[in-house]
């Protein structure tokens, strides 16, 4: 790859963000590539760990959304 | 939060968190989009992203 | 379209070359003659426009069945009869929005920017035709003014045949303009022309007063005749006459009819060939005390077609006519299920992880962006995955036997999934893990379709690299994933009713027809509540006769066991499993059960205001009930009487509209009216909330000359006793002047005010609104029941209503009830919080956090005074794991590790 991509390392809620996601993708909504997503139950199970762990490991962004 | 990230040499602007209903997926994929851009603004910016790795996680 | 085959890709939809008119979307937007209906459609499958369908028409095209890549299209289908023999029907037909095509002072039919409230609903939805974004059906462009009518075809013998009002038109369109100011901002001029404001409903009062107050929303009562259109420009003129008489002219961008309720012609024919009687508004006719029964019986009724109603009511209707059905058949409840035969489970624990890796091609779904191959390739290269494969549709019922066959010979323990969704297909999988034997927990999805191939399809390189990704991630969680075990419980068969008013009896009573054993526990030493001091209903049925059958009914069933006097002085356990201390008299005793129904109801507000107390000619509508069910003499003799309306409601220390007050007091006005026509019979009133087909005594009331004078709440009318000479001054809305009534009789239409009970809403955790009424626990969704598990709601408890709406209420929670019972054991999910009790320093931060009260104090054991979550109450939603400072809880299925690694696993480059 000539320039790399950033990632963006989200964490979406179960209920509400996940849902919408996929029903951008039922509308074939298009969006930029760059978000990889971890499933979470509820945006209660956030932790300041999970954001600090993602850019440790590189996330050039984190996402929460509830 | 936004305050370590920037104690730690770390652009607030890489974390965003949002609010979305289920139903918005309108809204998904703006805030989507909007955080992409904002994350490519930064990197072009700062060209070189260097961080240092904190000692404790 | 075969369902079990349509896989739900749209590829048939995308190649559809017949272009037509989107009825969800009220006309406003196009859509193909094979479609779903609406994007959130469950289950999601689409259908063919028979009358649009170019093949099903004119015998060409059969391009989606070309496109279909799982040959699900069928176009022989034909509607099929299929008789039923069934012990009881229930009636849930709806109703038709009035269509003002034919008002053609409104424009409607000719001019695009008048619109109806169900097209402006769809233009300010996310998902509809402008995602959203409100612009001008004419132009496109931003409204700056839009305009609300309100009570189109409704409350109107004039241009259309509905006397009734339709309950929902008002706070509706409160809502659209709310909304639409929220949208565009606060230079949108949002003005509301009404009647009579009815935001009678629960929390709705609160709502208008924000509207009005914060939101800037101008309420103008006025009815507007005629919207001329001017010119090109596609701008609407209104003229209207404002209260004081003055004429004005204004502009607006926009007009919204607030179209009301209507039953369709079709629907009073299906009435007629079922035998069942209709009201003159053509709703269903049913009894006060038996809100959803038909005149047929075994035939139920619930939702608009009893009655127009909104959202919560209809739900509450529902559940109501499911008791009813339910206390019919209660006999044969569970003959007809069958038991499913379990494969025996393996023990994979301490087992090296081999995972078994799957990916689905979706037909082109997935395959057509996502190099497949190379993901599967790759995924094999990881560790512990013992094998990975591609299926073309992993779903289908081919697919999952040869899983299950996969499982078993290459000693599969671990699987991946990368498909859909695991919103809708994860069930399906898991049902497949637990046919091999396997865990079901033993299992991982992520979302190459939803989350990746329909949204990035333009970019087919970089959408392999995500799924890769994603692969890996799930890959990497499903190795630490372990069995999961579902707690199994059981559910007590008794059944506790808190309440003997009506809402607890009709509860009480339909619980024990459905054959559970109920106690019924009311403080007082009487049953019936406050309606042994009501006279008549709206129908004009005779409550003290009505109740008496019932209180009958209750003391003579056998199921029923009656505590009056009684009281709750504690409670213990959780859903399925309560105990409560009961006592009466000083002693107590305690009793098991598996569900609780709360329906404390509420009280009568006692006036300080109108001089209440200071003379015997003013009294309560209560006190006017107490006398026409005496049959008073004295009231044949009165020259004149007054009600004044909402006293002590809508007041801003008690920001709510008692419902019912209204048509209590219009009942009453009417029945002094007969008793003496020569009466002079006023009603002070701000507005007047005879909702419904309640609108009909409104109407009557004033055809029997009962003079209806509105005042505002700034300018009160001031009762006085002079010299023994009783009068009331108000400010007539129409002179502008005061006016000195004199009269023999003042009825106050007291507020209702709820018996704020805070020792039980600790008792079952449940949580109180700032007027004092229990919060239920979901406003449209959830009336019947509260968040607590096994914890019901009815009656006034939650909110003032009428009779009938109370015995629907109580019926509803004892449904809501019983699906619980029926099952006599729940299972916990597997997905919960465990404390690590060794690692719990009983900060109790956990403890208070919980939004469903599952974590407690240990009382017995080693761990005593350390945290431990209770599986039945836990929802899994991790804010205890979040919160704990000493990372002693765990999130099975979505355990702190596993998170970790696949944050980890996210840039295989670090």
């Amino acid at each position: 790859m000539a320039e790399k991509e950033p990632k963006i390392l989200s964490f979406l809620c179960n209920w509400c963000s996940y849902g919408a996601a996929d029903l951008a993708g039922v509308s074939r909504m298009e969006y930029p590539s760059n978000i990889r997503v971890i499933r979470i139950p509820c945006t209660g199970r956030m932790s300041v760990k999970f954001i600090l762990a993602a850019f440790r490991q590189g996330a050039d962004a984190v996402w929460v959304s509830g | 939060m936004k305050n370590l990230m920037e104690h730690m040499g770390l652009d607030p602007g890489r974390l965003h968190f949002s609010w979305i209903s289920s139903a918005e997926s309108t809204k998904f994929v703006d805030v989507a989009k909007k955080v992409t851009a904002e994350v490519k603004a930064l990197e072009s910016k700062e060209k070189k992203f260097v961080k240092t790795k904190p000692k404790v996680a | 379209m075969d369902e079990s085959k349509c896989i739900a890709c749209g590829a048939c939809t995308e190649k559809c070359p017949k272009k037509v008119v989107d009825t969800y979307n009220a006309g406003l937007a196009k859509r193909k003659a094979i479609y779903v209906e609406y994007p959130q459609a469950v289950p999601l499958k689409y259908r063919i426009d028979p009358e649009e369908c170019i093949y099903l028409t004119k015998g060409k095209c059969g391009t989606c069945k070309k496109k279909c890549p799982v040959d699900a299209i069928d176009y022989d289908q034909k509607p099929e009869n299929v008789t039923l023999d069934v012990g009881s029907v229930i009636l849930a037909p709806g109703f038709e929005p009035f269509s003002p095509a034919g008002l053609d002072n409104y424009q409607y039919a000719s001019h695009p920017n008048v619109v109806t409230a169900l097209e402006f609903e769809r233009l300010l939805s996310a998902s509809g035709p402008t995602h959203g974004h409100v612009a001008r059906p004419s132009d496109g462009k931003d409204p700056k003014k839009i305009a609300w009518f309100q009570c189109v075809g409704s409350r109107d013998m004039n241009r259309c045949d509905n006397a009734y009002c339709s309950s929902v038109c008002c706070m509706y369109a409160i809502k659209e303009a709310v909304i639409a100011k929220e949208h565009a901002g606060d230079d949108l001029d949002c003005s509301i022309f009404f009647m009579d404001m009815r935001t009678h409903g629960k929390e709705f009062e609160r709502f208008y007063d924000n509207a009005k107050n914060k939101s800037g929303v101008k309420f103008i009562r006025s009815r507007v005749h005629t919207i001329t259109p001017l010119q090109d420009t596609g701008d609407l003129e209104l003229r209207y006459v404002t209260e004081d008489g003055a004429l004005k002219t204004d502009v607006f961008d926009m007009v919204v009819l607030s179209v009301g309720m209507q039953i369709p012609a079709e629907l009073v024919s299906l009435s007629n060939k079922l035998g069942i009687n209709l009201t003159p508004g053509n709703f269903c006719d049913t009894g006060t005390f038996t809100p959803v029964e038909t005149s047929r019986p075994g035939i139920f009724v619930s939702g608009a077609f009893q009655g127009p109603k909104d959202i919560p009511q209809a739900v509450v209707d529902s559940s109501a006519a499911s008791a009813a059905a339910a206390e019919l058949l209660s006999g044969v409840r569970n003959t007809r299920t069958k038991e499913k035969e379990l494969v025996p489970e393996m023990n994979v624990l301490g087992d090296r992880p081999k995972i078994g890796v799957f990916i689905c091609q979706c037909g082109i779904n997935i395959a057509g962006v996502v190099n497949v191959p190379k993901v599967v390739e790759y995924a094999a290269s990881l560790p512990y995955v013992e094998f990975a494969t591609d299926k073309l549709f992993a779903c289908s019922q081919d697919a999952q036997d040869s899983m299950v066959d996969l499982i078993a010979e290459k000693g599969l323990n671990r699987i991946v999934m990368a498909a859909c969704t695991p919103k809708t297909h994860e069930p399906l999988f898991q049902e497949t893990l637990t046919n091999a034997g396997l865990n079901k927990y033993l299992f991982e999805m992520t979302n190459i379709r939803n989350q990746n191939s329909w949204v990035h399809k333009n970019n087919p390189e970089l959408a392999t690299e995500k799924a890769k990704d994603l692969v890996r991630m799930a890959i990497a969680k499903v190795a630490m994933q372990e069995p999961l075990k579902e707690t199994e419980l059981d559910v007590n068969q008794t059944a506790l009713v808190i309440g003997g008013g009506i809402a607890g009896m009709a509860s009480a009573s339909s619980l024990a027809k459905q054959g559970y054993t109920t106690h019924l526990v009311e403080k007082g030493s009487r049953l019936g509540g406050q309606a042994n001091n009501l006279f008549h209903t709206a129908k004009g049925e005779s409550i003290p006769e009505k109740l008496a059958e019932m209180v009958k009914d209750i003391e003579s069933n056998d199921r029923i066991k009656l505590h009056l006097n009684t009281e709750l002085s504690n409670v213990d356990g959780f859903v399925g499993n309560f105990v409560s201390t009961l006592s009466s008299n000083g002693n107590e005793e305690t009793l098991d059960h598996g569900i609780a129904v709360v329906a404390t109801g509420a009280s009568p507000y006692t006036p300080s205001e109108y001089s209440y107390g200071s003379d015997d000619r003013i009294i309560t509508s209560l006190d006017l009930d107490k006398k026409l069910m005496a049959g008073d003499p004295a009231l044949k003799k009165l020259n004149g009487a007054l009600f004044i309306q909402c006293v002590g409601s809508r007041e801003p220390e008690r920001m709510y509209c008692s419902r019912v007050c209204c048509t209590h007091s219009i009942e009453n006005a009417i029945e002094l009216k007969e008793i003496n026509p020569d009466m002079n019979v006023y009603v002070l009133y701000r507005d007047i909330r005879t909702y419904g087909e309640k609108e009909l005594l409104y109407k009557k009331a004033r055809q029997l000359g009962v003079i209806f004078i509105r005042f505002s709440i700034d300018n009160k009318p001031v009762v006085k006793t002079e010299n023994g000479k009783l009068t009331v001054t108000v400010t007539d809305h129409v002179l502008q002047l005061p006016m000195e009534l004199e009269v023999d009789l003042v009825t106050l239409a007291t507020a209702i005010i709820p018996n704020t009970d805070e020792k039980l809403a600790n008792f079952f955790k449940v949580a109180i609104n700032q007027d004092g009424f229990f919060i239920e626990k979901h406003a449209k969704l959830g009336p019947s029941e509260f968040p607590t598990d096994g914890v019901y709601l009815c009656g006034m408890a939650h909110y003032p209503k009428p009779i009938d709406e109370s015995i629907a209420h109580a019926k509803a929670a004892a449904a809501r009830a019983v699906t619980l019972l029926a099952r006599q054991k729940i299972f916990s999910s597997g997905t919960i919080a465990q404390v690590d009790q060794a690692n719990c320093a009983a900060c109790g931060v956990c403890v208070s956090i919980c939004p469903y009260s599952a974590p407690s104090y240990a009382e017995k054991g080693r761990f005593a005074g350390k945290a431990e979550v209770n599986p039945a109450l836990c929802k899994g939603c991790g804010l205890c794991v979040a919160s704990c400072r000493s990372g002693a809880i765990h999130l099975k299925g979505f355990d702190t590790d596993q998170i970790l690694t696949q944050i980890f696993e996210m840039d295989e480059a670090v």
